[in-house]
């Protein structure tokens, strides 16, 4: 009741502008019904617009209405008025429901009664289709959009039905990336629950949500209502491509259902049983390659739009400047490619984030940012940055073009992360520093390997000297030994020539000893002389010779006989050849 | 006449003009602010020279200019240890450092010990190190032969054994793998795969020593921050 009412208010506001042909019409849904049966009368108003008042519905000493609906729809202005009520029998036999009156700017228009009969069982009741008082043509309105239109008249096609699932697509023969809509309508005309929804499956192309909305349509005389899900496509490559069968699993109520259930809110549900949706194919058409712009990162459609913004436009040098370019259209820009920024003189460039998305408005955009970092202090200008798109209305390619921005770069604020110091202080003698920079480039010639650099790659010649060492080593080691000992004897020899006391040649030959055999003689007797020598490899004879030597000599050294000069002469040539034995068996 | 004179003028425009070399012409772009087109002809140089310290150190200048402060530390770097007295690059190495937040002289280290310890080149010290090792072995050689010259052989071992200890500890920090992180921010991360989280953001310029590699990744250590971590080697430039 309330919501009649509040109808009734909606309805009121409108105002009066219009004189059309006002047509009224009232058909019941059965002639025939059991008394357990509920019956529908529907009362349609046609051309009017402005204030509507409801219909005055007759005396129905038969009936017991218990419910009341309204549907409008409008069309070019016009409004279309749909009452239903439904009504439970109260007497068996014979009822008419009277003329249904409606008054609209001051005129009264009613329908014809309508005979109806009653029986106490359903078993009695006549299966006789219930006549329409109305018939209507059963087409879509031209007006309306493709796909809206095509939904429509499949529906239409499929009267009688109590569920059913269509599906249309705006466009059949859409180019590769050019959005276009998917419409998935489930309608009924009874009650249903428990009705899960599976969407289609897609080949070839990229499909998301746009989302969904309900309605109600009159399919021969009878009120759907539908649910539509809605898809917004874009074919990925040129060829075929599919969207096969949604499918809505439902549970109607029960055909046994009676008015008392109706009324106390009882639900008798039916098995549950499944419709489909007619699966679609389509012929995407590939783009033209000819007079395809360098700016062309895939966008497909109609009405874009390019901006872009510098924050800040003053900065100092080597602070981040956010540059970002914004691409707004019609569609879904998710799938086009990222946007080429040019290169900058002066400016390191980051691209930093790219984002996509749809506006509440069903706008695509797409949001392409990059970081610039100057170098160096300066007024620079970003020049405009080109996107093309394709028309596939007028089939060519357009390109749009940002503004070119200016951007002030100032010397560089903060030490240490910039090229030049901005900090200023004084060093001294009126000298201020401003700013530091890193030394111009070199023009004079690099500077030659210099020698020590040379001798590092003479690294042979440490192999020569450490060979010099080891032969030196060497000869220290063993060389020079066997040289001293010769050298001992050819000393010994040369100084016998010239002794001429036997005290000399005693002298020369305790330093041929020591020299030679490192046997020091000065403190031994002579027995261990002799063993020394025997032990250093001297004959028994030898060592016997030098026996006889050495006491001669120590004889004449204590009791000289006579002239010492003249008898040392062979004394001397005895210990030389003496000498000789020992140097030639001594090791 | 007119002909001999056409024919002279031919033979005045036909002959070649003596081409800039690529130093000068990567000088000329660099005066009027085309780094990037100097950079081009400097690494047109590089070729030819590849060990000039000189061209190095354009090239970070021309990287510097152009905001990479990364890859111009890496080519001072480079400069730096072929030219290591050259004042231009020690100053230029100096400033890419700092603004990278990195220090040229580590803290507590005496300026003058640390301008000692890079004076010489490492080629200069090798061969420093060859000269007083051959000195050396020629004072021990008369030492040992002729018995004379000890002090001089005492003095030239103890110089050599200085010299050797220097060279090995400039060897080492030639061998060490040195990078510089060359992109704005790079991730450190536990593993070699982006499977592995980040552990760190390294800025760019900072000096990293490469310990180990895998695949596209290095394992780094950053000494100044006792950080140990995966990079992604795009993200490094080696020294």
């Amino acid at each position: 009741m309330r919501k009649i009412f509040f109808l009734l208010l909606i309805l009121t506001g409108f105002g009066v502008c219009a004189n059309a042909q006002v047509s009224l019409s009232a058909h019941v849904d059965k002639t025939s019904l059991a008394l357990d049966d509920e019956l529908t009368l529907t009362v349609n108003v046609s051309g009017v617009s402005g204030n509507i008042t409801m219909p005055q519905l007759p005396s129905l000493p038969a009936f017991n209405v218990y419910s009341r609906e309204v549907e409008q729809s409008s069309v070019n202005g016009e409004t279309s008025l749909q009452f239903r009520y439904v009504m439970l029998p109260r007497f068996v036999g014979n009822a008419t429901i009277g003329a249904v009156r409606f008054n609209y700017q001051g005129q009264t228009y009613q329908t014809e009664p309508i005979a109806v009969r009653i029986y106490r069982t359903a078993a009695n009741v006549p299966t006789t289709p219930a006549p329409h008082a109305t018939p209507r043509v059963e087409k879509a309105d031209p007006n309306l959009p493709p796909l809206e239109a095509s939904l429509a008249n499949q529906a239409y096609a499929k009267a009688g039905t109590p569920f059913f699932l269509v599906a249309a697509v705006s466009n059949t023969s859409p180019y590769v990336n050019q959005p276009f809509t998917l419409g998935i309508r489930f309608y009924y005309s009874q009650a249903f629950h428990d009705a899960p929804y599976q969407k289609p499956t897609v080949s070839n192309l990229f499909m998301e949500d746009d989302g969904s909305r309900e309605g109600s349509q009159s399919i021969s005389g009878t009120l759907y209502r539908y649910q539509e899900q809605r898809y917004r496509l874009s074919a990925v490559s040129a060829g075929k491509a599919t969207i096969g069968p949604a499918t809505v699993r439902y549970q109607a109520g029960s055909a046994a259902r009676t008015a008392f259930d109706r009324i106390f809110g009882g639900f008798s549900s039916g098995p549950e049983r499944t419709v489909s949706s007619n699966p679609i194919t389509l012929k995407v058409r590939a783009l033209p390659t000819e007079d395809r712009p360098a700016s062309f990162y895939g966008a497909v459609g109609n009405g874009f739009s390019i901006t872009a913004t510098a924050d800040p436009v003053q900065v100092p040098a080597t602070e981040a400047v956010n540059l970002t370019v914004t691409v707004k259209g019609p569609g879904n820009l998710k799938a086009t490619q990222d946007i080429h920024f040019p290169s900058l003189e002066g400016f390191k460039m980051y691209p930093a984030a790219t984002t996509s998305g749809t506006t509440s408005a069903g706008t695509g955009y797409k949001t392409f940012k990059a970081v610039l970092v100057p170098s160096s202090s300066g007024i620079y200008t970003i020049p405009a940055i080109a996107w093309s798109y394709f028309n596939p209305d007028s089939t060519t390619y357009h390109t749009l073009r940002t503004t070119p921005l200016q951007l002030t770069v100032t010397p560089a604020e903060k030490e240490g992360s910039a090229f030049n110091f901005a900090t200023t202080h004084t060093v001294g003698n009126g000298v201020q520093t401003l700013a530091h920079d890193i030394a111009y480039l070199k023009m004079n010639p690099a500077p030659n390997d210099n020698w020590l650099v040379r001798l590092g790659q003479l690294a042979i010649i440490n192999g020569v000297c450490i060979l010099l060492l080891a032969l030196a080593a060497l000869f220290v080691g063993l060389g020079q030994k066997s040289l001293a000992k010769k050298k001992a004897f050819l000393t010994a020899k040369n100084q016998l020539k010239k002794s001429t006391s036997s005290q000399e040649i005693a002298d020369v030959i305790r330093i041929y000893l020591q020299h030679r055999l490192h046997l020091s003689t000065g403190s031994l007797p002579l027995k261990e002389i002799t063993a020394a020598l025997r032990k250093q490899g001297v004959t028994p004879a030898t060592a016997e010779a030098f026996s006889l030597l050495w006491q001669r000599l120590e004889a004449q050294r204590f009791a000289p006989l006579h002239d010492a000069s003249a008898g040392n002469a062979p004394v001397s040539a005895q210990a030389l050849s003496v000498l000789k034995l020992i140097e030639e068996e001594a090791k | 006449m007119k002909r001999v004179f056409l024919l002279l003028m031919v033979c005045l425009f036909s002959y070649p003009l003596p081409a800039q070399s690529p130093m000068e012409q990567g000088e000329s772009l660099y005066r009027q602010g085309k780094f990037s087109a100097a950079l081009n002809e400097y690494e047109t140089a590089l070729r030819n020279y590849p060990n000039n310290p000189f061209v190095y150190y354009n090239i970070g200048n021309c990287y510097f200019k152009m905001g990479s402060r990364g890859l111009a530390t890496a080519n001072y770097y480079r400069a730096f240890r072929l030219a290591p007295r050259d004042s231009d690059i020690r100053h230029n190495l100096a400033l890419a450092l700092e603004t990278s937040g990195e220090r040229w002289i580590p803290s507590g280290v005496p300026v003058i010990l640390h301008q000692a310890f890079f004076y010489l080149s490492y080629g200069e010290l090798k061969g420093l190190t060859y000269l007083l090792f051959w000195l050396a072995c020629a004072c021990v050689l008369v030492c040992l032969l002729r018995r004379k010259w000890n002090f001089l052989a005492t003095l030239a071992c103890i110089l050599v054994l200085l010299s050797a200890g220097w060279l090995l500890a400039r060897a080492r920090l030639e061998q060490e793998n040195l990078a510089v992180v060359a992109v704005p921010v790079a991730e450190v991360r536990s593993g070699p795969g982006t499977n592995f989280p980040a552990s760190a953001n390294v800025s760019q310029g900072h000096l990293v020593t490469v310990s180990d590699t895998k695949d596209a990744w290095d394992e780094v250590i950053i000494s100044s921050q006792g950080l140990k971590g995966w990079i992604e080697k795009d993200a490094l430039e080696k020294i």
